[in-house]
């Protein structure tokens, strides 16, 4: 029997929903193998009797705490998918800012109709099974876990950092250029897209490993002439790093 | 004692020659560094390059690799090795490279002869660029004796004469090879050796001796048993709290063979691909094994195992420096650690 599969989104562009639409060679195969219940992104009808549920979007609303709550007793497997419902992503940037200032910008005279909570990746919530973060989330990957459900594999992710994958498609560093690339201290698995194109790496994977962070603090106070209010901004932007500080 | 001496001119033309039979790879300038890339035309090659960011290694043991297919087949396996035997020719290749690629190529055709590494490296044609001093501050290719290449080439070139104002370089030429000798005497290219060019060989070896300066005082001969008494040093410890595990060191050495192995299924589970991929000693999870164990789980550990192959097992398992002293991994390394100052605190601490 194929498994059956959700897809929901929190607060979040739904762009992970997207990219799966956007296998598009794949859409085919995906089908075949897998049922697909739930998915506002991609259609109408709705059932709750679901085997894996992949969510993307950080709960940052009442609501989407009471949503993530139900959609965990509904699935099985919860998978959260992007850096929004990984770590809570680009909306944890509310979390450094005034409240009522963010809600006035944001919705105006409406404000007191749209209550808020900080954001939080669905982790800090309900208990997550896997996760596949990135913005947006690396398809292959989302059909590699997919491939790896079906054959009963166990699924990892990656852990090594972004700069494995920057040799291994032969680019120059950037920190030859001079730049603070977050890449170091970055779970890969992204193929290097960011310094693929010459940008540096700002970190949306998550932090691939705690001595890496320690190792950054070291090595930013002592080799490099740098701000380090200017690093860890970068590294805040995607919530990679939440609460912690560089040691 | 050299086999022919040439122009570069001459050469350039023999390599277009060459790139009607094979795929030309060679040192291209971007920007401001050079890379080993594809060419259709010789002068595209910028045979003056200082060094190339990364070696040749990609060519002949591809970052990631099919080994074979395989498709479920009445209950049992059916499997198609994959090989790339496409010919190949790498121009431009400094000593250091060629004496890794002689490392890989000993790592690679003993114990366990790997086919898919030999069948591209049977194909491969190879013209080193002999190096008459320093490509870059740091490297560290004298100590290591990197910087001399006597086997591991088709060709070899020694710039003899250099003409900065933008003139023909004059070579003279050492053919490791029968298919090097080939490579040369088939076009008639070149002329035999005159007693001068020998003369200008002898200057320009001279030359070369007292060109590389001595990074390491205390001698790389030194190191295998500097090494064995390190062991406990606190200094593993001391420079790996900089590490990042990032692997930099391990993906940009032209030495480093470490791989790992995956299969790759498609949806239908029925088909697949099993493959490799380059691995390094200092990622986190290299000396894990079933069950979640690590052999190294410390930063310092697989600090101290990377020097340890470099400087000492892979010599003593290979009979092969498992180092040339190209310093990619000083270079590649944004933590900004240096195997020359490993070596050179441990001699101190004794």
């Amino acid at each position: 029997m194929r498994p059956r599969i959700a897809i929901f989104s929190l607060t979040s562009c739904e762009g992970c929903s997207l990219a799966i639409l956007e296998l598009e060679d794949q859409l085919l195969s995906i089908l075949d193998a897998v049922e697909i219940v739930n998915f506002r992104e991609g259609m109408t009808e709705r059932s709750w009797d679901i085997d894996i549920g992949f969510v993307d979007g950080a709960v940052s609303t009442p609501e989407d705490k009471r949503e993530v709550e139900h959609f965990r007793e509904c699935c099985t497997k919860l998978v959260a998918i992007g850096a929004c419902a990984c770590l809570g992503g680009l909306n944890t940037l509310k979390n450094y800012q005034d409240e009522d200032e963010y809600r006035a910008y944001v919705y105006g005279d409406c404000a007191k109709y749209f209550p808020t909570t900080p954001a939080q990746p669905i982790s800090a919530v309900v208990n997550v099974d896997h996760e596949l973060p990135g913005c947006p989330m690396v398809k292959e990957e989302f059909l590699k876990f997919v491939t790896f459900a079906l054959a009963g594999r166990t699924f990892k992710l990656p852990e090594d950092p972004v700069c494995v994958e920057c040799k291994k498609k032969g680019i120059l560093c950037l920190y030859e250029k001079g730049i603070i690339c977050l890449g170091p201290i970055t779970r890969g698995g992204c193929n290097a897209i960011c310094p693929s194109y010459g940008a540096k790496c700002e970190g949306c994977r998550g932090i691939v490993a705690e001595d890496a962070l320690k190792a950054a603090g070291v090595n930013l106070r002592e080799q490099y002439d740098v701000d380090l209010a200017d690093v860890l901004a970068d590294v805040r932007m995607f919530g990679a790093y939440q609460e912690k500080t560089l040691p | 004692m050299l086999d022919r001496v040439l122009s570069r001119k001459r050469l350039l033309e023999l390599v277009d020659e060459l790139a009607h039979a094979r795929r030309i790879v060679g040192p291209v300038k971007q920007n401001d560094h050079y890379f080993y890339e594809p060419v259709d035309r010789a002068d595209r090659l910028d045979l003056d390059f200082s060094y190339c960011v990364y070696g040749p290694k990609a060519f002949l043991l591809p970052p990631t690799q099919t080994l074979f297919r395989f498709k479920q087949h009445a209950g049992t396996f059916e499997t198609t090795p994959e090989h790339n035997d496409e010919p190949l020719g790498i121009i431009g290749v400094h000593p250091c490279d060629v004496n890794a690629i002689r490392l890989l190529d000993h790592a690679f055709a003993n114990t366990h002869p790997d086919e898919h590494y030999l069948t591209r490296r049977r194909q491969t044609f190879i013209v080193g660029i002999d190096c008459p001093g320093p490509c870059t501050e740091g490297v560290f290719c004298g100590d290591m004796h990197g910087n001399e290449a006597t086997t591991g080439f088709d060709v070899m070139c020694y710039p003899l004469s250099r003409d900065d104002t933008g003139g023909d370089v004059r070579y003279g030429v050492v053919f490791g090879t029968d298919a090097g000798r080939e490579f040369i005497l088939y076009a008639q290219a070149g002329d035999p050796p005159s007693v001068e060019d020998e003369r200008a060989f002898e200057r320009y070896q001279i030359e070369k001796q007292a060109a590389f300066p001595q990074q390491i005082p205390y001698g790389v001969d030194t190191l295998p048993d500097l090494l064995e008494r390190s062991y406990d040093s606190l200094l593993w410890q001391a420079t790996a709290r900089r590490c990042y595990s990032c692997g930099s060191c391990n993906l940009s050495c032209p030495t480093c063979y470490c791989f790992n192995m995956f299969d790759e299924q498609e949806l239908a589970l029925g088909t697949g691909e099993r493959k490799r991929e380059w691995d390094g000693c200092q990622l986190r999870s290299f000396a894990e094994v079933a069950g979640g164990h690590n052999f190294r789980e410390a930063p310092a550990s697989r600090l101290r195992h990377r020097i340890y192959r470099k400087a000492k097992w892979v010599k003593e398992r290979e009979g092969i420096a498992g180092c040339v002293g190209c310093a990619r991994c000083d270079r590649a390394c944004t933590a900004k650690i240096s195997s020359v100052e490993i070596y050179n605190q441990l001699a101190e601490e004794r």
